[in-house]
């Protein structure tokens, strides 16, 4: 299997890769931006895709690497690899949930290549990463020729592979904002290709006793990765004890249309998101504790 | 600076240089396999989940089915053939003498990803759990179900690596 015919180019900056995206937006081509390829070429081997550029972005080193600001706001290159950050001592220690998440990702070949940028840019409902940083209420930095704008990635996430991007955009970061230290992620995976058939993300923070702050999100489970606002809600100043837990994780599809397909029926998905939020709060506040 | 159909690969593979031009589609694995004649790299399932088309790209095990070669340009491969010491003809990398010793094949289709995922495997993981090493093979899949005997492999190889 190989993919449709297309013309490549490799960006040697990322104002050439802005001024090659401009001018195929204007000569209405349809252009797509390459970086790590480990959801797009296998999309366009089975013609799923079929664009007549790919700008290679991969090795733009300007929009690699980690970086924290004095208030710990973190702020990650968007073609930073899943490995790059699995192997990041300031993630490790600041969001062990995408850790988490990172080790459980495809797989390690894949994680070589695949980038955080590509995948919120895929906007695949499948993803690991958009639970992780939906709950972590993370923004995505968006640059074009025209300037440069910062969304929450609850709005730029809009459905099935849909998402604010505009054809003459670049996604150039993720913001992660400080976190308290009550995190997990939890998965159940569909064996071959290890996507999540369903994903929870919790991420607490427990003062003397009561949580003061919960963020908990769900991939996999509908078309676009979503906040758990009804568990959000019922977390809110309560003791995480067993009882409280189990009754916000009841909660966390609540009102949601699941996906159904060949993997997974619908009221599977459900039931795998209530018993994975119960078991990532239940080891975030285990975490919030020891920490 | 147009896009082309046609792209100019200039990569080093085990070692030595080759320049050549190629439709810009040409994946990895069909450069080296068609264009340079190293079929040691399988093609399996050709949708990123067996890894039997494993090599390492500067260094790092990716799946050579799901980059173009234009991707590779500029950089070095190192593949199955390239893995053994080199000016060592019939030498094996410890990782192949550990899968010819516990037997860590069947039909033999999935064993040159294996041993270069098993190679990756044992760099980030110098003393791996047998836990590490299944984990670590969630990329390749060995549909004679042989798994026992290459996680026995690299265990293996892992201990002759460390000295032990």
């Amino acid at each position: 299997m190989f993919p449709a015919d297309f013309g490549y180019v490799r960006a040697g900056s990322l104002a050439q890769a802005l001024d090659l995206l401009t001018e195929a937006a204007e000569a209405d081509e349809d252009a797509k931006l390459l970086a790590g390829g480990q959801s797009l070429l296998p999309m366009m081997k089975l013609r799923l895709a079929t664009p007549q550029t790919l700008i290679d972005i991969g090795g733009l080193a300007e929009l690699t690497g980690v970086t924290v600001d004095a208030s710990g706001t973190t702020v990650i290159g968007a073609l930073s690899t899943y490995r790059a950050l699995q192997r990041d001592p300031h993630i490790a220690a600041a969001y062990p949930a995408m850790t988490d998440a990172l080790a459980v990702l495809a797989d390690q070949q894949v994680r070589a290549r695949g980038t955080i940028g590509g995948c919120v840019a895929h906007g695949d409902p499948a993803a690991d990463l958009p639970a992780v940083l939906l709950a972590l209420a993370a923004s995505v930095t968006l640059t074009s020729r025209h300037g440069t704008r910062t969304v929450p990635l609850d709005d730029f996430l809009q459905g099935v592979f849909a998402t604010d991007l505009a054809p003459d955009e670049v996604v150039t970061a993720i913001t992660v904002p400080a976190a308290p230290p009550g995190q997990a992620y939890e998965k159940f995976e569909q064996p071959a290709s290890h996507l999540p058939l369903a994903g929870v993300c919790a991420v607490v923070a427990v003062t003397d006793g009561v949580i003061t702050s919960a963020g908990v999100a769900v991939t996999g489970v509908a078309g676009r990765a979503f906040r758990a606002l009804d568990t959000e809600r019922s977390l809110a100043s309560a003791r995480p004890t067993a009882a409280v837990i189990e009754a916000a994780a009841s909660q966390v599809a609540s009102g949601v249309r699941p996906l159904s397909d060949q993997h997974a029926s619908g009221p599977f998905r459900l039931h795998l998101a209530q018993v994975l939020a119960r078991r990532a709060l239940t080891q975030a506040v285990e975490r919030a504790a020891t920490a | 600076m147009p896009a082309s159909r046609d792209v100019l690969v200039e990569v080093t593979v085990n070692g030595v240089p080759h320049t050549a031009r190629v439709p810009a589609r040409t994946l990895l694995v069909h450069f080296l396999r068609d264009r340079l004649r190293l079929t040691g790299t399988h093609v399996g399932c050709d949708t990123t989940q067996c890894g039997a088309c494993t090599v390492a790209l500067d260094g790092v095990a990716v799946k050579s089915c799901t980059v173009l070669a234009a991707q590779a340009s500029g950089h070095e491969i190192q593949t199955i053939e390239g893995l053994a010491p080199a000016g060592d003809a019939a030498g094996l990398h410890p990782v192949q003498q550990a899968f010819w010793q516990e037997h860590g094949l069947q039909c033999g289709y999935c064993t040159p990803g294996m041993v270069m995922a098993v190679r990756q495997i044992l760099a980030d993981h110098p003393d791996p759990t047998e836990a590490d090493v299944r984990h670590g093979l969630a990329g390749n899949i060995c549909r004679c179900t042989g798994y026992q005997n290459i996680v026995a492999a690299a265990l293996d190889a892992a201990r002759h690596l460390r000295g032990a």
